[in-house]
């Protein structure tokens, strides 16, 4: 190794060294880094839309219970309370307010919405580049799990390179260290993103973990043609898993 | 406010404050911080508090060690720089006249070292696999020191092969060494008897240390080649 003992060559070495690495930190960015933030933050605003909705459904049932008591989800309540304008049965067991008080109701109605939004563009604005980077993948898991297992993985590539075994427990490390640490004592977990698939959800609880395994394994295959830009076998793909599944 | 004095190892004070022991370095680029390291100023020298929790190499001082082998003057390769806790530290040992080259694969924590690094001139940011030393050999030089602390399952190799490519003979080389890394199921003493065999087939291990209770199931080794 080149022995540097001169200060004018740790200058130029600092010098280049800091132009090359700010020339590389700026090309690092890429679809990875987009998909990474805009699934984070699909995951960021469900957060924060369950806790508001948590705060309008006890706000607005002061006035109107009714309606706060029919409607189950908190996206239908944010609606119906935005259309109602205030309207509600004429002998509720709601408190009488005044228009003030009920402004503030629907400000934050309105606001609920907007996340709402936002959300479904992050999803749309997801599917867009997915469409391009991983046509694949999207077809086979779908936009948010595709995300998802994208911002898990770092990027594509740390993706493709996972053997599927790795990828069928992506996001349940917790419960796959509490096994290794616990020798066998706790069970291995089945899945950890995929469970979110809605094949899941249709078979029986004894089949989850053989689904998972499967899910992968197409999964895995799918990545790899994204990565090397094959054709796409995304429906094929599809179509074996939904026959193995009926 | 207790008095800030010299300690037994090279550029590194220290203060005792209710029974504890504070570990301070004189600041480089007075007025500036890196982290959120405390700032003291005493008799016109601006001094920064060097935390044993987020660095592991203030834990080593603590833990006893007589001899961390940094030294004025001294150049370093510094492998898994993260955005430069340490590396700030280790910048004000080595002072203007010593140099850092700050070596991490991870382009998010490199964002934060090139600013650490347009504020102190003797560090210089590399994004690269320490994993690949050959990768990056004509952006460093030879080096009086290494020190690495990477978590990855190969990183006694790494560290091996930086060593060979940089390290001077006689020179120090420090690995921290995180037990789960290597296996999350095997026990960390045994993993860090196993760390030890091999290091001693190449270089002389001068001190061992267990970093409890700074940093739990990690270790660092102090060698010299
Ligand atoms: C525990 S952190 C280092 C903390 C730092 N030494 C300090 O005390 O401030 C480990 C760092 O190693 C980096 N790293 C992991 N694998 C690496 C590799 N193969 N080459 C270079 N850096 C690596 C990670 O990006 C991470 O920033």
């Amino acid at each position: 190794m080149e022995k540097t003992r001169g200060r004018e060559h740790f200058e130029s070495l600092y010098k280049k060294n800091l132009e090359l690495t700010k020339k590389q930190v700026k090309e690092s960015v890429n679809e990875d880094s987009f998909i990474a933030h805009a699934i984070g933050n699909v995951g960021e605003l469900d957060k924060a839309i369950n806790l508001l909705s948590k705060r309008l459904r006890e706000w607005y049932a002061l006035y109107n219970p009714e309606m706060e008591r029919e409607t189950g989800e908190h996206e239908k309540l944010v609606q119906a309370v935005l259309e109602n304008k205030g309207k509600r049965e004429k002998n509720s067991m709601g408190a009488e307010i005044s228009s003030g008080d009920l402004s503030q109701i629907m400000l934050l109605a309105g606001q609920i919405k907007e996340l709402y939004d936002l959300r479904k563009k992050h999803e749309s604005y997801l599917e867009e580049i997915m469409k391009k980077h991983c046509p694949n993948m999207l077809e086979v898991a779908g936009v948010l799990i595709s995300a998802k297992l994208l911002e898990h993985a770092g990027s594509l590539r740390r993706l493709m390179m996972m053997p599927a075994s790795t990828i069928q427990i992506l996001g349940a490390e917790k419960a796959l260290f509490r096994h290794l640490k616990t020798g066998k004592k706790a069970k291995p977990p089945k899945y950890g993103i995929l469970s979110q698939h809605p094949l899941i959800g249709k078979v029986k609880k004894e089949e989850y973990g053989k689904v998972a395994r499967t899910l992968a394994d197409k999964i895995s295959i799918a990545v790899k043609v994204d990565y090397f830009k094959g054709k796409f076998i995304g429906d094929k793909l599809k179509e074996e898993l939904e026959k193995k599944f009926q | 406010m207790a008095k800030i004095q010299k300690s037994k190892i090279f550029e590194v004070y220290e203060a005792e404050e209710e029974k504890r022991k504070l570990l301070y370095t004189i600041n480089l680029t007075p007025e500036v911080k890196v982290y959120d390291e405390i700032l003291t100023k005493q008799d016109n020298i601006e001094y920064r508090r060097w935390d044993p929790y987020s660095s592991k190499l203030a834990a080593l001082i603590l833990k006893g060690c007589p001899n961390i082998g940094f030294r004025k003057n001294d150049i370093v390769l510094y492998l898994g720089s993260a955005s430069g806790t340490t590396v700030s530290h280790v910048s004000d040992i080595v002072g203007k006249e010593g140099f850092v080259f700050a070596v991490d694969i991870a382009p998010r924590v490199m964002r934060d070292l090139v600013f650490v690094c347009e504020e102190r001139k003797n560090i210089a940011p590399i994004l690269a696999d320490a994993n690949r030393p050959e990768s990056f050999a004509d952006r460093a030089c030879e080096v009086d020191i290494i020190y690495q602390d990477i978590a990855q399952k190969n990183q006694v190799e790494i560290f091996l092969k930086n060593i060979k490519l940089f390290l001077k003979n006689n020179g120090y080389a420090l690995l921290a060494v995180k037990a789960r890394s290597i296996d999350v199921t095997k026990n960390p003493k045994d993993i860090f008897k196993e760390v030890k065999k091999v290091l001693e087939k190449s270089l002389t291990i001068i001190d061992f240390r267990p970093l409890e209770p700074f940093q739990k199931d990690h270790c660092m080794f102090v060698c010299k080649k």
